[in-house]
Parts: structure tokens; sequence; C-alpha cells
């Protein structure tokens, strides 16, 4: 139940796509994740514009899509664009608001979910581990840029709790649990259920280094090795939410749509900003996204049928960011003025783009 | 200064509570920093001092040094608002005439933040300072104010959620919150000292609070927080803090009372002190609700004083104390053996909760099971029957089976000591009484299925079967002595003949003017079919289904039924029903309900048709039958509603069926409804029933023609 409800908020969002391309999936190769600068890569504008519609002056970041609630996801988030954005203002007041409204449980993560109509604000406290993960990678760059040893402390501190209630070591791999209760082998009949999107990978060597007794590479390892078996499908995409409790047979997790959905779509950006171009699967997809083709959409992963195709600019900013790392594809016109809207779209368009800015400036 | 207080405070987190209160309890005016004002005095009755310390004066006396009056009035009512008991300290004017510090805007502004509560934007404003002036660093005071103020919120946060560790994680950190000005933070570390399993720690934080803090609402509300949170005997020792003069722990011993009255109001062998009692009566006098007038009917009713119980009960109820109140009153008047009384009352709130359902039961029983055998009303036992029926109540089918064969009607009997068997298999008093039914019956085969059923398990059916009766009358379980049935009042046994499962009298006619109804529509299966022609040759000849097989059984069962003899084919089928498969006890459980049905058993029906799962096709069938045969019997016990009701449900699943159109005219008529009535019969005439109809018209008419 509470897993649900963890894992439903992404499902109210906007959205909308086409065909399935079977493509040959190569085995994917040991691949090394390369660290990003990030500083300077958002524009003051368009940090602004995001800024000015989703953070609000005591540092919580609002998802206006989803009944103005925060959450763990976009606290992270709006720390890691601020970070980009070399605003340490915006940056010390989310994290006042994340430190006193989300870093209360007693091992050390955050809750997920702050909800301005709830009392408490805090209804569930589950934590969300991509959040997690989001908060303490921002906290560890933050800190370094700024020498500011509050920050370096938290991250490690929730580098450690992440490691030691998220990490599941189980037949030989270490797997990321989407949250600390809820997804294990013992609270669901398909347990575990995972959730590849959390694999945040260029986080993985900076919270490594914080955390060196848990075995960040092994996650990493096995996020891709999963990556590679729920992708051998008919189309050659993830559901979202995936059991494993077979691993050599992956499949949807029960009571969730069978779908490549909001959580899904961030794969390839992370992927790309952690510099693993090379991950075959990334071609398939690509050409699925391509322009004269399905676009980016919420596709049901068993039947190939598109539920919702998705055209705002934060989701095709995520096509384009692809094409332009496989392929050398200049960022279309249409993306090139900021002009945010929602939440999470606004986000994924900025962290698309500061990635291009950053190391593929040529597309621009 | 919070500081001094705090730093000893470490320890109370940190290193033990208990080390701290020692430190603490005579060390309040030897705190190191000369800042801090003295804590209020601990001694009873003294007056505070001048100001009550620990309130957060840093801003105050920020906008006091820059001589900004304006901001110190504001300030001052802030606190004042906040903490009613504070009084400014004196020395502001000495710091505005101090040298006037070089003003710096942004403190102003840090100030004016933090008085508002805008922390993270404090906190943004001193790291855009620091990034434009690396050198610059906030003042320590407003750091230490800013921090504790944040902790303060993160603490909160952590509570509500109920992160204890967090909360004693964050106390541990910020001590300066743990002072008498944060009451409320107290409360809540010695709640998640509580929650942690370290009580010890609770109780010191609890102790010091009253040891310290002077607030008389506030020490009253420790003591009710302790009531919550500790074992009571370190309640009890709490109230030697009660200050006289200023504090009123009253309340708090009444609640102290009032449990160890709740915890021997359910259990006999505890007893409550006179005084405690007198407490709790206090409190139930005073107040409008029915709490403390139930606690007191629970003791009483406990401790053998019914007639007391039965007054706090009746002031129970009259309070709205709702099904508890009901319970406790039908109960108390069982034990004050007011039983006839006890029946009427539990009657009204059998469907109110489980527990009056219990105590009706509990009640209806005991007033069946009196010795001798009452004359009870019929309308009584009538009411009882189905609430024993649809309870699958087996001590209330045993009582209603003694109260049967008490009042001379063997067949009846023996019929609900089965059904008693049926919902405890392992109830010898039942068997026992079965078996004597079955002897007076003169059944044999039926009785020696019982004797060898129950060989080695009950001793008086043995002795029965050896021929060892020592008499019925003592061989009857107390409280039941059988009378000879010819002794029976005649009105008695009318009245259990009217709710009798009457085993094998045929159905009476349902009104002069109604029709007759056939009831028999089901049509019997034909799957079956084979097996029971094996079966038909020898199953006229009685014999226990008890040690057949689930098949064999099932075969006997529908060969019974082929030689009308339904009552013995419903104990082959319980066989079957007993032992067989899910098809067998499928089929079982069809047979066991046209048997049933065909004896006009409609209640055991509707259980026997429950006992496996059917086809839709044959739960339609069984169940429109039995709302056909309810609706029948409701109409002859003059049940009108009660027969339009279950015509109602049942034209919900299957079409309309003459007959029983006009039981429902019928009974429209009988309540009066007389349009309602002429409109059926209109619609049964329009459809050839004109004759049956045309007499329910007439009888329309002549309702409706005025009186002469």
């Amino acid at each position: 139940m509470m897993s649900l409800l963890h894992a439903s908020f992404r499902r109210l969002r906007f959205a909308s796509a086409f065909l399935v391309l079977a493509a040959a999936m190569q085995p994917l190769h040991g691949a090394t994740i390369e660290q990003l600068r990030m500083t300077g890569t958002v524009s003051s504008s368009d940090w602004e514009a995001y800024r000015s519609r989703f953070v609000e002056d005591n540092g919580r970041v609002v998802d206006n899509a989803n009944g103005n609630i925060s959450h763990s996801e976009g606290q992270g988030y709006g720390l890691l664009l601020a970070y980009a954005a070399g605003d340490r203002r915006t940056f010390e007041k989310i994290w006042t608001f994340t430190l006193t409204e989300f870093l209360i449980r007693d091992d050390g993560l955050s809750v997920w979910k702050w909800d301005p109509s709830a009392r408490p604000r805090v209804s569930d406290p589950n934590n969300a581990t991509d959040g997690d993960i989001l908060i303490a990678y921002a906290l560890a760059k933050a800190g370094v840029l700024w020498n500011e040893p509050r920050y370096t402390a938290a991250a490690q501190k929730l580098a450690k709790a992440i490691g030691k209630n998220a990490f599941l070591r189980t037949g030989g791999s270490t797997l990321l649990l989407p949250a600390s209760s809820g997804f294990g082998e013992d609270d669901r009949t398909d347990g575990p259920v995972i959730n590849l999107s959390y694999w945040i990978f260029e986080a993985f060597p900076t919270l490594a280094a914080l955390a060196p007794e848990y075995d960040w590479a092994g996650v990493a390892r096995s996020g891709l090795s999963l990556l590679r078996q729920a992708t051998s499908g008919r189309t050659n995409l993830p559901a979202d939410w995936i059991s494993v409790r077979n691993r050599l047979q992956t499949q949807p997790a029960e009571g969730f749509p069978p779908e490549f959905g909001y959580n899904s779509l961030r794969i390839p950006l992370y992927l790309l900003r952690a510099g693993m171009t090379n991950v075959e699967w990334l071609r398939t997809l690509n050409q699925r996204w391509s322009a004269n083709n399905e676009g980016v959409a919420v596709v049901n992963v068993l039947t190939g049928a598109v539920r919702e195709r998705l055209t705002d600019q934060g989701y095709v900013a995520l096509s384009a960011v692809l094409s332009c790392a496989l392929d050398g594809t200049p960022v279309p016109q249409a993306l090139k003025e900021f002009k945010p809207q929602l939440y999470y779209p606004s986000t994924l368009y900025l962290l698309s783009m500061s990635l291009i800015g950053e190391k593929y400036p040529q597309c621009l | 200064m919070p500081l001094a207080r705090g730093a000893i405070a470490i320890a109370v987190v940190g290193l033990g509570f208990a080390a701290f209160a020692q430190q603490f309890g005579d060390g309040n005016a030897q705190a190191p920093n000369p800042a801090a004002p003295a804590p209020a005095s601990s001694s009873p009755g003294s007056p505070p001092a001048g100001s009550t310390p620990q309130v957060d004066e840093s801003a105050l006396r920020y906008f006091a040094s820059q001589g900004d009056t304006r901001r110190v009035d504001a300030e001052i009512a802030r606190l004042r608002a906040l903490y009613p008991n504070w009084t400014p300290p004196g020395d502001l004017s000495q710091l505005s005439a101090g040298p006037v510090v070089p003003k710096d805007p942004l403190l102003d502004q840090l100030w004016n933040l933090y008085t508002e509560g805008r922390l993270a934007e404090m906190r943004a404003a001193i790291a855009e300072r620091q990034g434009s002036d690396p050198q610059w660093k906030p003042p320590q005071d407003l750091l230490t104010a800013l921090e504790t103020a944040e902790s303060r919120r993160r603490l909160i946060n952590a509570s509500d959620s109920e992160q204890w560790r967090t909360v004693l994680s964050v106390a541990t950190d910020a001590p300066s919150l743990l002072t008498c000005a944060n009451v409320d933070i107290l409360w809540r570390v010695a709640e998640a000292f509580a929650k942690t399993d370290q009580p010890g720690r609770t109780k010191d934080v609890y102790t010091y609070l009253l040891t310290n803090c002077t607030d008389p609402a506030e020490r009253l509300g420790t003591l009710q927080k302790a009531l919550e949170l500790l074992p009571e005997e370190q309640v009890t020792d709490l109230l030697r803090f009660e200050r006289a003069g200023t504090d009123d722990f009253g309340a708090v011993r009444d609640e102290l009372a009032r449990r160890r009255v709740e915890r021997a109001s359910a259990d006999s062998k505890q007893t409550a002190t006179a005084e405690d009692l007198a407490v709790v009566a206090r409190l139930a006098e005073n107040e409008s609700g029915a709490g403390n007038a139930l606690l007191l009917g629970w003791y009483n009713y406990h401790h053998d004083n019914p007639a007391k119980a039965l007054d706090w009960f009746k002031t129970a109820l009259d309070r709205n104390g709702g099904p508890k109140a009901a319970e406790g009153y039908a109960m108390s008047l069982r034990a004050l053996n007011r039983l006839t009384e006890a029946e009427a009352f539990a009657y009204e709130w059998r469907d109110k909760s489980a527990d009056t359902m219990k105590a009706y039961l509990n009640i209806a029983t005991a007033l069946l099971s009196q010795d001798p055998p009452p004359r009870l009303d019929p309308p009584v036992v009538t009411r009882i029957v189905p609430v024993v029926t649809q309870q699958r109540h087996a001590d209330g089918a045993q009582a209603l089976g003694w109260y049967s064969y008490n009042t001379g009607q063997i067949p009846t009997a023996r019929q609900w000591f089965r059904t008693a068997l049926g919902w405890n298999a392992d109830d010898e008093a039942s068997a026992y009484g079965l078996a004597l039914a079955t002897q007076r019956l003169r059944d044999r085969a039926g009785f020696n299925a019982i004797v060898s059923r129950w060989r080695g398990r009950s001793q008086r059916i043995a002795d029965l079967a050896a021929g060892r009766n020592p008499g019925r009358a003592a061989a009857v379980p107390q409280p039941i002595v059988p009378p000879p049935p010819e002794t029976a009042p005649e009105a008695v046994v009318r009245s259990v003949e009217q709710v009798s499962v009457g085993a094998s009298r045929a159905a009476p006619v349902v009104s002069r003017a109604a029709p007759a109804v056939v009831y028999e529509t089901v049509s019997r299966p034909s799957a079956p079919v084979q097996v029971r022609t094996g079966a038909r040759r020898n199953c006229a000849v009685t014999r226990s289904p008890g040690n057949l097989s689930a098949d064999a059984a099932l075969s006997l069962g529908w060969c019974l039924m082929e030689i009308n003899r339904p009552l013995e084919a419903v104990a082959a089928f319980d066989q079957a029903l007993r032992n067989g498969g899910a098809r067998t006890r499928e089929e079982a459980a069809y047979g066991k309900t046209l048997a049933y049905l065909r004896k006009d058993l409609t209640s055991h029906a509707a259980i026997a048709a429950a006992a496996a799962p059917q086809t839709t096709e044959r739960r339609v069938e069984l169940q429109a039958t039995i709302l056909a045969q309810r609706a029948v019997a409701a109409y002859r016990d003059g049940r009108y509603v009660e027969a339009i009701l279950s015509l109602d449900e049942r034209g919900r699943i299957v079409a309309e069926q003459n007959d029983l159109m006009l039981i429902k005219g019928w009974s429209y008529l009988k309540l009066g409804r007389y349009r309602d009535a002429e409109q059926i019969f209109r619609a049964v005439q329009r459809t050839g029933f004109s004759e049956e109809a045309n007499v329910g018209l007439n009888a329309v008419q002549d309702a409706l023609r005025p009186p002469r």
C-alpha cells in the first residue's frame, strides 16, 4: 500500500507516442562512469525562470502537477540545479527546508513526500531512494565547490544511510531498493521490486568516495545488467516497476501498469550524464524516440501500445539530448528557449540542456 | 543565555538524565555563565525570579544595542505573547546607552528574518554575504539562535512522524532547546525516550521539568503526559512535586484511581478500595458522558453486586452509553435472574454489536434452560429461533432442543439437537439429547448410530444404550428436567409448534383466502442419477450413514430423497459434506437444501445451501425457493412486512410467480395498504389467474367500503 502510494505520484503527470521496433540488444560491457562538472551549465535566466516558478522562499520545491506537494526527488533536483546554476543562495534555502522537513527519519534517509494540505505534512514516512541519492549527490558536489563542511558531512551521512538501508545484496549482486520498506523480498509476493530510473549512475562515484564501505560499483553493474534484461522483450522497453523475484526472468511488477512511463524515460538521460553512451539500448531507444518515429511516449511494454505521447519541451529535450549524443543531431529550434510550465518536465529540460552545454556544445 | 544550561543538558541526553538531574538538583544558582539569569527557584510556593530565564532574548538584545526602540517594542510584544510570564530584562537601556556599534543593515535584516521564523532565507542571506565577503562571519548569538530554531523545527517534525531516534539525536546536538521555555520540546524528548524503551529517562525529563519549570498548566500537562507514557507507580512518584498553592494535581490522582478501578472492573479477583470507588463515583456524577458509569457498572457486575451494576448501567444508558451499556444492563438483569426482562431488553439491542448479540444468545439460552421449564410467551420463542439459527449458536440450539424435549415435542427436540451438533460436533450434551429424543421416537437405527459415534466419548450415552438409564429426570443435564410430555401446558406446546422446526407436520394452510403454494419448483440434479440407481435397491432399510464413504453417503441421500424420506437424507448428505471432495460437497449441500425445503425447514435450508459453493444457476434456484418458503412462513405467522420483503428479494433474482404474487397482495391487504393490494391483484388477474385474483379484489372492495 505504502509502496503503491509512494510510486503513484509520477503517474499523475501530463503526458502522451507508436511503433515497436525490434532491435537486437548487444551485450553490455562494463561501462565507466564519467564525472560531470555541471557548474555554470544552467544559465541564470533559465534558472531564474525555474526557481521563480517551482522554488518557494522557504526552500520548498513544488511539484505543481501533483497538488503542489513536494518530494525528496524534487528537493534533490532543486539542489542539483541550484548547484549547476551557481546559485548558492537558493541552494541554502532548499537545503534548509530539506534538512528540517525531510531529513527526519531515524535511519538517516529522507521522507519522500511533503504535502502542504496534510497534518502532519509528512503523511507517509517512507523514503524514496532516488530522492536520497539526488540530495546526497548535490550536497557532495556543493560541499567541494563552496568548501562547506556542513554539506559534505550531510552528504556523507546520507550516502552511508543509503548504502545501509537501500542496498540489497542478493544472489551475488547488489540491488538498489526503491525505498527502505515495501519493495523487498518479504514485502510483496513479487518482491524484490526495483525501479531502474532510481539508478542515478553519475552520482555513484561521488557517493562511493563518501561511503566506500558500500558496493556502489556493484549497484552500477546490477543496474546495467537489469536494464539489459528488462529491455530484451518484444518492445525493448523496461517497465517503470520491475519484479526481480526471478532473476532470470524479470517482469513488470504487480499493481503497477506495465509501462515504460514517467519514471523510466529518465534512464537514457542518466546514462548519458554518466557518460555511458556505449550502452547499446540507447541506440534502440534513439530510433524509437526520433522525430519521424514514435517520439517520447508512455508505452505498454507488453503490447507496445502507446498510452500517451509526451510533447512538453522537457520530454522532447530527452530525445534531443539522446540524438545529439549518439548522432550529433543539432538541438531543435523549439528547445532553445526555456518555457517552464510543470515541475517535472522543466527539471528534465534543465538537466538535459545542462548536459548538452557541458559535453555536446556543438549540438547547440 | 540558554547555553550554560544547555551544556548541562548535553548530559541529559548524551550521558543519562539521572546524573544530570542530580547535578541539576541543587545547582541552579551555580550555572557557570554569569550572564544567565538564575533559574526560578524550585522551592514550593516561591514566586518566580524577576525574569524567567531561557527565553531567547538574542534578537531583543540586538535591537536594543542598535537603539532601535520600535523594534525593541515589537520584539517585547512578540516574546510576551509567547511567554506570558516573561518580563523584559532590566538592562536593555544600558545596552542602548552603550557605544553604538556601526549599523550593519544585513544584521538588521537577519534578525528580522529570525523573528519571523524565515530560517531558510536567513541561511540564504548569510551564504550570499559570505560569497561576496569571505572574511565575514555571522555573530555567534545569531548563529546559535538560527541553529537552535532549525533544530527545534526538525525535532518537532521528527516527533510528529514518530522518528524517535532522530528526536533524541537532534536534542543531543541542540541542548539549548532543553529548557523551561520549550516545555513542548521537553515533552517530545520525554516521549522519544519512552518510545525507545528508556522510561527511566522519560521520568528524568519530567523530574527536571517539575523541579525547574514554573508554569502550573505546563506542570499539570507534564503529569498528564506521564500518565500516557509511564507506569503508574512512577506517575504516583512524580506527584510529590506538587507545589502547594500553585499546583493542583487532583485530576491526575483521580485518573490513577479510575485506572485502578478499571483494572479491577473486569477481574473479580481484584478489588478496588472504597476511596477509589468513591472517586470514580464522584467523576461519574459530575460528567455527562457514560464512561465512568459504565466502569462502575462492570465493577459491580463482576463483584457480585448486580443490583448496583444495573443502576449504573441504567445511568450509562441514559447518557447514550450505547451497546456497551446495553450489554451490561442485560447481563445484570440476567445475574438478577430477571430473565424475561433481560431477554426482552437484549432482543432490542442484539444487532447493535457483537457483544450485545452474545449477551442476547446467552440470556435466551438461560431463559430456555430454566428449571422447571417456564411458560414462555409464544412471541418470545418465535423471536429466539431465527437469531439462534442465523448466529449458528450451538448452545442456543441445544437449549431449544431441551425446551422442546421438556415440553413434549420430541421430533422438534431431535431436530434442534442435530442442529446443535451440526454447529458444534463435539457437543456431548446435544448428542445426549439427540440420543434421548431418538430413543423416545423409537428410531433404533438412528439411536444406534449415535451410540456408535459417541462410543468411548460419552458414558451416559453408553449407559442409555445399555439400558442403564437411571431415569429420565436424573439423566438430563441441569438445569433441564424433562417433564412428561403430557404435563406440558398446551399453550407452550403450541408456541413451540409455531416456531417449530416441526419435523413431520404438513405445511399449514397459509390462509383461507390465499392460495396454497407449491414450493418445490426446484428440479433434481441430473448428474448423480447413475449413482442413485445403484443405491436405490437397499436404501429403504434405515441405516446410519456415519460409516459410509462420502460418495456412498451421497448416493444414499439421493435414494432417500426418491423415497421421500428427506430428514434421513439430510443425515446422509451431512456425511457426504463432512468427508467429500469439493464436487461431492457441492452435490451434498444441494441435496441437503432440497431435503430441508421439502420438509418446509426454510432456515435450515438456507444454512445448508451455504455449506458448499454452488453454481450460479443452482444458487439462484435454491435462493428463490428459500425466499418463497420464508415469505409463506412469514405470512402464516402474520409477519406481513417480512413476507413482502422476502417476495421482493425473490423478485429480484427470478421471475414473479402468480401464487406468490397473490400472497404479496394479501400481505398488503392485511397491512391495510389496500391500493397496493389492489394493484397486485389486478396484475395477477391480467395473467389469467382471475378466480383467485377476484377473491382478493373483492376483499379489497370490502375493506374500502365505508362502514355503515
